[in-house]
């Protein structure tokens, strides 16, 4: 100690010495871009080492008393800092480099260190502000779609609810495969609660208000992220907030305000020949049996020609049948998101501040859906001394849902089942009044479905989200070269749902109420010493060493009144039965040690090692302790053998090797008793049905990565291309096991994953004038190969399920690629052709199959953009190719009849054959003018199935259309169902402009940018029918499942930004 | 800098021996505990695997539409022979995860505890869950069934081996028994030894007689040592049932009937009991509203004429069987009165058929409040007086009859005996066959499947039709 303090007496001593001789001079002068020319008002000039500072003003001129020997640091958002030292020159003029031009770009890595991008041994990408705030998504995960190499998004279905985002392929064959998000160095969660409850709740990190984001940083796998540690193997979204030093001068207040409207993007082709019905016979009397077919939700029945029939509306009378080709269509509205947001912010000296407001209010397009968010966030930094710093960040976050739409195919509240089994002649205007005078629904039919308008309005989802997260940093510069950091954050949730079902509802007569309520909590304290020297001339030195605690929380309490003793009134006292309740309590701790160091040659050869350890209180004693390493290199070629020129700009080869560890969730040693509800007055315990493991080993994720960039020709083409393969070892699987053991699910220890892999980010700048007009394509391309090496070390299980829908189930088979769809397949013969049944109708293979894989082959984008004084345009194309989809949309909607795709051979005018009923079997007549013998009715909608007989016969037997159709699309066969999910999704269409700073000046602003801005505009291609192939109704491992999904939206919205 | 390290890592060191036991602690699981009551376990075992044999998944869109004693007027897909894959898939994992399982750990739990009665009811109740399953599936997972830690994938017994294990399981049973040890949370029999003792005897017998057309030494040999060691039966009149509570305890058809109107009597029942004059046909049957006659519902129709039928014109069950409160029954005195008088038929014990068979009607006459003398005038008539030269037909027709409601057991019987001769649903999805036993979950193909295949080669294609082993054609 005694050392240090002499040691700093000393520094002190000098300083003054130096003082004492410098001149105290008044410098100014004007801040430009280097690229543009263009000035760059509230630039911050300040001297370095000292908390004196300045503002350029709106002209970015700027004037400061310095003294000679003094260093003047320049620096703006979207530049790189300049260092100018201060000499007789009373005029410095300084211009600032974007940070854009690849040369020198500094990114954000891990724990927030920002690092030259150069010195990098593995990939990352950045997106900016402007990317993400103006082409507004409501959930901030779509933003990163098609814009960085290797990131699959997908998205939600209507215009609310989850997004899932991988990158490069799942390394969890089970677990989850969702990156970490760290928000200023702390992570937050984005959980997505509440799976299987029927709604799709928005995943957690939505909650994140575009407007206050600065950069986000993809780092892509273990090699950037090792660090991390456990939780870094599928990668690390980093986002940067804003601070006060992101405002531009003025006096720091920034006005955005955005409006999108959204509507269908696809919406199934329905039929609109043929009506309810089965047998081509319907006529309404109680709508549950009592008329002719009227229980029947199904369009089999009478064509639509006007005729009359009793229907639900006509009491008894007859009225013309008719059909509603928009029923469906109709009953969705225009959604629309409208954003408002205020920030105000500056600079002094001693503080940087800035504090957001902003207002969300999404409505969706169901009736009756829509959430609103409001989110107050703090940002300051204060410089208490020179060497002192303080920063703080704080989000309040409340968002507030009456309703949210149903998903996943539930009569009580899913109207898509609905209208996939929807009478096509149902004029859904005569539904809005949805309700009898005696306050039971009113209805097309009564056998199964309540009013699809009941459903949206009386068994609504309600939820209301508290948030906070926010952190608190202390930096202290110890000694020229050695710094300390002790950061504090929590991210801290409580999520409350209502779930209603209204007295009345078909299947539920006397309703329900539930409350789910979770509490989510993270908490991470970190310290971290970081020293930087120079050894000798050629070698710098970058050390840094850390601890980190964390402590993560949950609790949900659940509690159901399962029928309501009397209507409309929602408490849990208001119960017929018992209350249903559950609790429960989870909570786990992890201590880490952790270090760094980075040693580069003449700044073009770079070296990065990293270690850490965990403590986990996930896994058991002796095997809680987990160590993990990583090192990395780069080395710009291009400086060191100085061939730098104006055709070669850049040549880097990178590379590296990393590890990192990975535990498990809390209490999954030791199997316990759970309850059940009790049987009168006996208590219940049964044996859990997961058998657990007591030595559970922490996972093990290990990856390769190598990579080259280079800019040609003065930098105007840039390739950035990265090869990658990881390997996941030691997995932790809760497997589905026969339930023969006893138990359905057995904890495993040795699932291992492959993930290899090709990155290629391709920038060309084929256009840029002197005028200042500019045209970039920005082009990725991302190839993810995987492969499930194992599940268990016995051998004895082959596939893990990860996700099912009825027969149809998506597993990770051992020795396949992750995500095979496997279901029930058509017979086939020796020649592969399907065999049909003595019946005429194909046959099922009793074995079930893979019928596809969920996984893409490849994904890319390509984005054009243009930019001309204060103009800009852009165009976002994005594509996945292979990978496939079932789809519950499909293969119901022509079950049922009300597809379009059911249309063929339904009568002679569609192409149907002529056939008669022997009393045995259908038998083919030669023409639709034959009358069949004895008399016997005459069929036109006659159909056969191409197929052969076990004997190798053509099939010859004539079936209905509607048996038909029922026999080829059902439920106990998924081959028919699944198609190729390939797509090119015209993703976002950009036009911005920025107004003049002339114009701007004078009407004494900073800045004004409006954009117009659409999104999801159409297909370029797709194969799927009737629905969209981005589709998730969740963010779990079980994708490549269509079950009856909300459309999917286009958005069409405008932005203003306005700076004071 | 160095002086500002070392504090810094022993704070760090002292905290991390500290540490591992607050990690240990933290991962203590606070929600569910650790260790189990045996009384709890008991009575969870019988609530959850009776809901499960009487339940939907294998006896009202299963066992009762195969026989005949029930049919669907909506959702015919089930009276088709078209089973739900989840039905199918939930019979065998509630039987096996929560029934096997459970009972498994309770006779366990009955060595540590040092009380044999809670093994022997479990063994019991454990033999009563495996003789379920192997009637509808034929050859299952039985000795490496439940020890997950041997056997992550255990291997098909072929059904004699099944059927033999458990005769032997249940004889040893009843040996366990002691006087004086309680036996608390006994749902079915609340903890009397000797009832459960008639209840695995006459379990023994019912197996005895299932097995008889293929090992008829095998089953004379139990009859014979039931009645050796004291033919300890169940009491005349006396039934094994579930006593079902209000909702949310409520018997799984009462559950049913509360939201749902998909189920009607089936036309072959009530035809025979109109034929035979049987006063249990107002019992087992309703009257509609609108018609004022008991009319059954022919197995098999199409959904569109099922629901043409309209919802007040057929008769459902009666509400014997679809209250809330209605009983499962398990086992009844008159099941138990007609195997006895078949095993007398047969030579497997001495005694009159006819006595015995005559003893089984009255016993299920009075299972239902009807006379004894009622009884007596019925057994007279013509159809229904016991013919020994066909006692396939007469045992199978009124011992049909008898297990009304009990599905399983009559689509066992049935299956056996051969009688009654029904006719297969009418637009029956199996080239007018009749369903012989479930399939096989899918899942088993996924994760038991190399046993599965082996299963499948012994017994035949894995498909409703193919008959298990008792069923000798």
């Amino acid at each position: 100690m005694k050392y240090v303090k002499r040691l700093s007496g000393l520094l002190s001593a000098l300083l003054w010495i130096q003082q004492s001789y410098a001149q105290e001079i008044r410098v100014g002068g004007v801040v430009t871009s280097r690229q543009d020319a263009q000035r760059i008002p509230g630039a911050v000039i300040r001297i370095k080492g000292t908390s004196q500072g300045t503002q350029a003003d709106a002209d970015g001129k700027y004037t400061i008393s310095a003294h000679t020997g003094d260093t003047l640091q320049i620096s703006f958002i979207g530049f790189q800092t300049a260092l100018v030292p201060v000499l007789q020159h009373h005029i410095i003029n300084i211009s600032l480099e974007n940070t854009d031009s690849k040369l020198q770009e500094v990114v954000v890595t891990a724990l927030g260190i920002s690092k030259e991008k150069k010195s990098l041994g593995y990939a990352v990408q950045e997106l900016k502000s402007k990317d993400i705030a103006e082409a507004r998504e409501t959930n901030l995960v779509n933003a990163l779609s098609g814009k960085i190499a290797g990131v699959q998004v997908t998205n939600s279905q209507g215009n609310l609810g989850s997004s899932r985002i991988v990158i490069r392929g799942e390394t969890s064959i089970a677990g989850n495969n969702q990156p970490l998000f760290i928000l200023d160095g702390i992570p937050v969660d984005n959980s997505q609660l509440g799976i299987g409850t029927g709604r799709d709740f928005a995943n957690a990190i939505s909650d994140v208000n575009p407007d206050d984001i600065a950069s986000i940083s993809v780092l892509k796998g273990p090699n950037a992220a090792a660090l991390y540690g456990s939780r870094a193997a599928n990668g690390v979204i980093l986002i940067k907030t804003k601070t006060g030093k992101d405002t531009k001068g003025g006096i720091g207040v920034t006005v955005n305000s955005n409006a999108t409207f959204e509507s269908l993007l696809v919406l199934p082709d329905f039929q609109n020949v043929y009506g309810q019905g089965a047998g081509g016979q319907f006529s309404y009397k109680d709508g549950k049996g009592g008329g002719l077919n009227d229980g029947t939700d199904e369009s089999w029945g009478p064509k639509m020609d006007g005729r009359l029939i009793p229907q639900f509306f006509s009491n008894g009378e007859a009225v013309p049948f008719v059909p509603h080709p928009n029923n469906v269509k109709d009953f969705y509205v225009t959604g629309y998101t409208l954003n408002n947001g205020l920030a105000v912010g500056g600079t002094t000296d001693k503080i940087d501040y800035r504090f957001s407001y902003n207002n969300t209010r999404q409505s969706g397009i169901l009736p009756n859906t829509g959430i609103t968010r409001n989110t107050f966030t703090a940002s300051n930094t204060f410089r208490i001394t020179p060497k002192l710093t303080l920063s703080t960040y704080a989000d309040y976050i409340r968002t507030a849902a009456d309703n949210l739409p149903g998903v996943d195919g539930r009569r009580g509240n899913s109207v898509t089942l609905q209208f996939i089994w929807f009478g096509r002649q149902v004029d859904v205007a005569r539904l809005k009044n949805y309700k009898n005078p005696d306050g039971t629904d009113y209805n097309w039919n009564h056998s199964y479905y309540s009013n699809p308008y009941w459903i949206q309005n009386e068994n609504t989802v309600g939820q209301l989200r508290n948030r906070f997260f926010g952190n608190a940093r202390l930096s202290y510069e110890i000694l020229d070269w050695l710094s300390a950091n002790l950061r504090i954050g929590t991210d801290y949730y409580q999520d409350r749902r209502k779930y209603k079902v209204a007295y009345y509802t078909n299947g539920t007569p006397f309703g329900s109420y539930t409350e789910d309520n979770y509490a989510v909590g993270e908490t991470n304290g970190e310290f971290t010493l970081n020293a930087k020297r120079k050894l000798g001339r050629d070698f710098n030195l970058d050390v840094l060493a850390g601890g980190n605690i964390r402590t993560n929380q949950f609790e949900q309490n659940y509690q159901q009144a399962p029928k309501l003793a009397v209507k409309d009134v929602y408490t849990l006292n208001n119960s017929r039965d018992p209350l249903i309740s559950t609790s429960y309590f989870s909570k786990q701790k992890v201590y880490s040690a952790f270090g760094s160091a980075q040693l580069s040659y003449h700044n073009y050869a770079f070296v990065n090692v990293t270690a850490r350890n965990d403590w986990s209180s996930t896994l058991p004693a002796g095997n809680n302790s987990y160590f993990y390493p990583s090192v990395n290199a780069s080395l710009v070629v291009s400086d060191a053998l100085h061939i730098q020129s104006k055709a070669l700009s850049l040549l880097k080869v990178r590379g590296g090797w990393a590890q990192v560890g990975k535990d498990t969730d809390p209490y999954q040693l030791i199997s316990t008793y759970p309850f059940n509800q009790p049987f009168g007055s006996y208590p219940l315990q049964t044996v859990s049905d997961k058998f657990l493991k007591k030595d559970l080993k922490p996972e093990i994720t290990t990856s390769t990565e190598v990579g080259l960039e280079a800019g040609f020709l003065d930098n105007r083409l840039r390739l950035d291309v990265t090869w990658y393969n990881s390997n996941s070892r030691n997995q932790i699987l809760l497997a589905d096991v026969s339930p023969t053991t006893g138990y359905l699910k057995k904890l495993l220890n040795a699932g291992e994953i492959n993930n290899r892999g090709i990155e290629v980010m391709l920038g060309l700048t084929p256009v840029t004038t002197r005028s200042g007009f500019r045209w970039d394509v920005n082009v990725n391309f991302a190839r993810n190969v995987s492969k499930v090496i194992e599940l268990d070390k016995e051998g004895f299980l082959n596939d893990y399920v990860l996700g099912s829908s009825g027969n149809i189930q998506v597993l990770a088979s051992k020795g396949k690629r992750y995500g095979a769809l496997y279901g029930k397949a058509f017979a086939r013969d020796a020649q592969n052709r399907i065999i049909v049944n003595d019946d005429g109708t194909p046959a099922i293979d009793p074995n079930k199959k893979v019928l596809g894989y969920f996984t893409p082959n490849w994904t890319g984008g390509i984005n054009n953009s243009f930019s001309f004084k204060g103009f800009s345009l852009s165009f976002l194309i994005d594509t996945k190719q292979g990978g496939s989809i079932w789809s519950g949309t499909n293969y119901t909607g022509i079950y049922t009849g009300v597809l379009a795709a059911s249309l063929p051979g339904r009568d002679a005018d569609l192409g149907g054959l002529p056939y008669y009923y022997d009393g045995q079997k259908n038998v083919q007549l030669p023409d639709h003018n034959t009358a069949a013998p004895g008399g016997a009715a005459v069929h036109h909608d006659g159909m056969i199935f191409d197929g052969y007989t076990a004997d190798g016969k053509k099939n010859t037997r004539i079936l209905s259309a509607e048996d038909y159709y029922k026999s080829v699309y059902n439920s106990s066969v998924n081959e028919s169902s699944v198609y190729d999910a390939s797509f090119i999704k015209l993703r976002e269409i950009k036009l911005g402009y920025s107004l003049p700073q002339s114009w701007v000046h004078r009407l004494k602003l900073q800045s004004v940018n409006v954009a117009l801005v659409a999104r999801n505009l159409g297909y370029l291609q797709k194969h799927v029918p009737n629905i969209d192939p981005e589709t998730a109704f969740n963010t779990g491992n079980g994708q490549g499942l269509e079950t009856l999904q909300i459309p999917t939206t286009r958005s069409i919205g405008f932005n203003l930004n306005v700076s004071f | 800098m160095k002086k500002l390290l070392i504090p810094f890592f022993i704070i760090w060191t002292i905290c991390f021996s500290a540490c591992q036991k607050e990690l240990e602690k933290i991962n203590r699981n606070p929600n569910e505990p650790n260790t189990v009551q045996p009384d709890y376990l008991l009575s969870n075992g019988i609530k959850s695997n009776v809901d499960t044999y009487w339940g939907q998944d294998a006896t009202m869109d299963g066992a009762l539409l195969y026989v005949q004693y029930w049919s669907k007027i909506q959702y015919t897909d089930a009276d088709r022979y078209i089973p739900a894959s989840t039905s199918i898939q939930t019979v065998w994992s509630n039987f096996y995860a929560q029934g096997i399982q459970d009972f498994t750990t309770l006779a366990q739990l009955g060595d540590s505890l040092h009380n044999p009665n809670y093994k022997a009811i479990a063994i019991i109740m454990r033999s009563w869950i495996f003789q379920q399953l192997t009637d509808l599936y034929g050859d299952i997972p039985y000795r490496q069934a439940a020890s997950i830690e041997q056997y992550l994938t255990p291997v098909y017994d072929s059904q004699r081996v099944v059927y033999n294990g458990l005769l032997a399981e249940l004889k040893n049973a009843n040996t366990l028994f002691t006087n004086n040890a309680d036996v608390q949370g006994d749902v079915l029999l609340r903890g009397d030894p000797l009832r459960w003792k008639q209840f695995a005897n006459a379990l023994r017998l019912r197996i005895a007689l299932r097995i008889a057309d293929r090992d008829f030494a095998a089953a004379k040999a139990v009859f014979d040592d039931v009645a050796a060691s004291g033919n300890i039966l169940l009491q005349k009149d006396s039934l094994v049932k579930l006593n079902y509570l209000a909702s949310p305890n409520q018997n799984p058809v009462g559950r049913n009937r509360e939201t749902r109107n998909d189920y009607r009597i089936s036309k072959s029942i009530v035809d025979k009991l109109k034929a035979l004059g049987d006063p249990r046909l107002s019992i087992y049957a309703t009257v509609p509203k609108d018609t004022n006659v008991i009319i059954g519902v022919t197995n098999g129709l199409p959904n569109d004429s099922a629901a043409r039928l309209g919802f007040s014109k057929t008769s459902d069950a009666g509400a014997v069987f679809t209250a809330t409160t209605a009983p499962a029954i398990l086992f009844s005195y008159a099941e138990q009165q007609f195997i006895l008088a078949e095993a007398a038929q047969r030579g497997l014990i001495s005694g009159n058929a006819a006595t015995l068979y005559n003893q089984a009607i009255t016993a299920s006459f009075a299972q239902y409040g009807i006379s004894a003398a009622e009884a007596a005038t019925y057994v007279t008539k013509p159809g229904v007086a016991y013919d020994g030269g066909n006692y396939k037909k007469y045992i199978g027709e009124q011992k049909w009859l008898a297990l009304f409601g009990q599905g399983l057991e009559a689509f066992a019987e049935w299956r056996r005996l051969d009688y009654p001769q029904l006719k297969p649903a009418l637009t029956g999805a199996l080239n007018g066959k009749m369903p012989q036993r479930f399939t096989y979950p899918s899942s088993e193909q996924a994760l038991n499947g190399a046993n599965y295949k082996a299963a499948v080669a012994r017994q035949g294609s894995d498909l409703l039709t193919t008959r298990v082993w008792f069923d000798v054609n």
